[in-house]
């Protein structure tokens, strides 16, 4: 009881500072404000998606082979893990942060320097885990719908949790050459691992918009639900 | 008095639970039943995963027949339904569906190197039931639930939540988007333009 009321409390406090209006959290499926803001940023990501990433997708995935793109692909997914275990720990997810930070360990070592993802193949399951959704856990509404550019959908409070990202991901502190570079192949390598899926979705979306925000709204509570479930 | 209510309410939830049982195994069975054919069958013919026609071919054999696609379309339209005329939700139903397959035989070859496990279900009341399924072969397991319901007699389909993601609530907001913009009449439109390309 005595937990569950300092868990909300921390909850309040956290949406308070977060914003000085709790109903910008307000929790809502379709809560998009900004639609005509959002259609555009939406539309110039799709122009950034046809003139840019499909084609350095289609190039990259022909010219490297598939174990080098995987071991791209895992060196960041390995940084990542450390994020994930964070917020596993910052959501009370105890058990889980310690599967995350073997992951790491296991896959430092012996998976040299993250390029394997050894752990995998030893039931470490990799995880789900950012600061959007430790807000959430913490009781932090989504809040209003956002179409951020380049990076795609998002909302007021997983806005946020990338800001707190950004700010804690020792590549910002690089020189402005490695950082830009780091994440420009990031980004490039996400894209061209998720072709499969922005190909399913264009073909199964007669408003592409409207198809995104639903799929995303409903990914992002779902993980929130899981994050409590877990937490518990 | 009191141990009288008692064994009823026993004797009641005992009868509700051996219901619910023998109807999440028939259901479960059935989520088993398509996963080892269809598996089967993407393994079988490789052609599967690179011809759309033979992809189509045999979800109709073998999905379609197991799906509620009435129900999947009225629960995606929601309140709109009752708008539509009894002619245009057969002709929604109808354009959605293809939509749908049109969709889903292009990810069907990725089935060849998964493999789809049955974990539990629950009832979500008489004649409803949750099937959790778990897809495994990739770095990370997928979760798919199926949701069935036996009302018609036999089960059947009728929603598909990946990883949370509930297929048919995805195309409520497209659906009523269309709707309120340009009426059914622009829904069935667009169903068909984009069934067309």
């Amino acid at each position: 009881m005595s937990r569950s009321v300092s868990k909300s409390v921390f909850a309040v406090a956290c949406a308070l500072s977060l914003a000085t209006s709790s109903a910008v959290f307000a929790q809502d499926a379709q809560n998009d404000p900004l639609e005509p803001l959002n259609r555009g940023t939406f539309a110039f990501n799709e122009l950034l998606d046809t003139i840019f990433f499909k084609p350095v997708s289609t190039v990259w995935n022909a010219v490297l082979p598939k174990p080098v793109r995987t071991g791209v692909a895992n060196v960041f997914g390995n940084l990542d893990d450390v994020f994930i275990g964070t917020n596993h720990l910052l959501q009370g997810r105890g058990k889980d942060a310690g599967v995350d930070f073997q992951r790491v360990l296991v896959n430092t070592t012996v998976g040299i320097g993250g390029l394997i993802d050894v752990a995998s193949t030893q039931g470490l399951v990799k995880g789900d885990g950012d600061f959007g959704q430790t807000f959430g856990v913490w009781g932090v509404g989504s809040g209003f719908y956002l179409v951020l550019p380049v990076l795609g959908p998002s909302n007021a409070r997983d806005t946020v949790g990338r800001g707190v990202r950004i700010v804690s991901d020792p590549r910002t502190y690089a020189t402005p050459v490695v950082s830009y570079s780091l994440t420009g192949t990031e980004v490039v390598q996400y894209k061209a691992d998720n072709v499969e899926n922005a190909n399913l979705i264009d073909s199964s979306s007669l408003d592409k918009y409207a198809f995104t925000r639903n799929l995303y709204a409903q990914r992002r509570e779902g993980l929130v639900k899981a994050g409590r479930e877990a937490a518990r | 008095m009191t141990s009288l209510r008692l064994a009823l309410v026993a004797a009641f939830f005992g009868l509700f639970g051996g219901v619910a049982v023998a109807q999440s195994t028939g259901a479960e069975d059935l989520v088993r039943k398509m996963a080892v054919e269809v598996t089967a069958a993407v393994r079988k013919d490789p052609d599967i995963a690179t011809s759309p026609a033979k992809a189509s071919a045999l979800i109709e054999q073998r999905l379609l027949p197991r799906f509620d696609f009435q129900r999947i379309t009225q629960v995606a339209m929601g309140r709109n339904w009752a708008k539509a005329t009894p002619a245009e939700q057969h002709q929604i139903v109808s354009e959605f569906t293809h939509l749908l397959v049109r969709t889903y035989s292009n990810a069907i070859g990725t089935l060849k190197e998964l493999e789809v496990q049955v974990k539990d279900s629950r009832s979500n009341g008489p004649s409803d039931v949750t099937v959790r399924t778990l897809m495994v072969g990739r770095a990370k397991p997928v979760s798919i639930d199926y949701t069935l319901t036996s009302a018609g007699g036999g089960w059947k389909v009728y929603d598909v939540t990946v990883e949370n993601i509930s297929l048919v609530s995805a195309y409520r907001d497209e659906f009523t988007g269309l709707v309120s913009s340009s009426g059914v009449s622009g829904l069935i439109a667009a169903l068909q333009k984009k069934n067309t390309k």
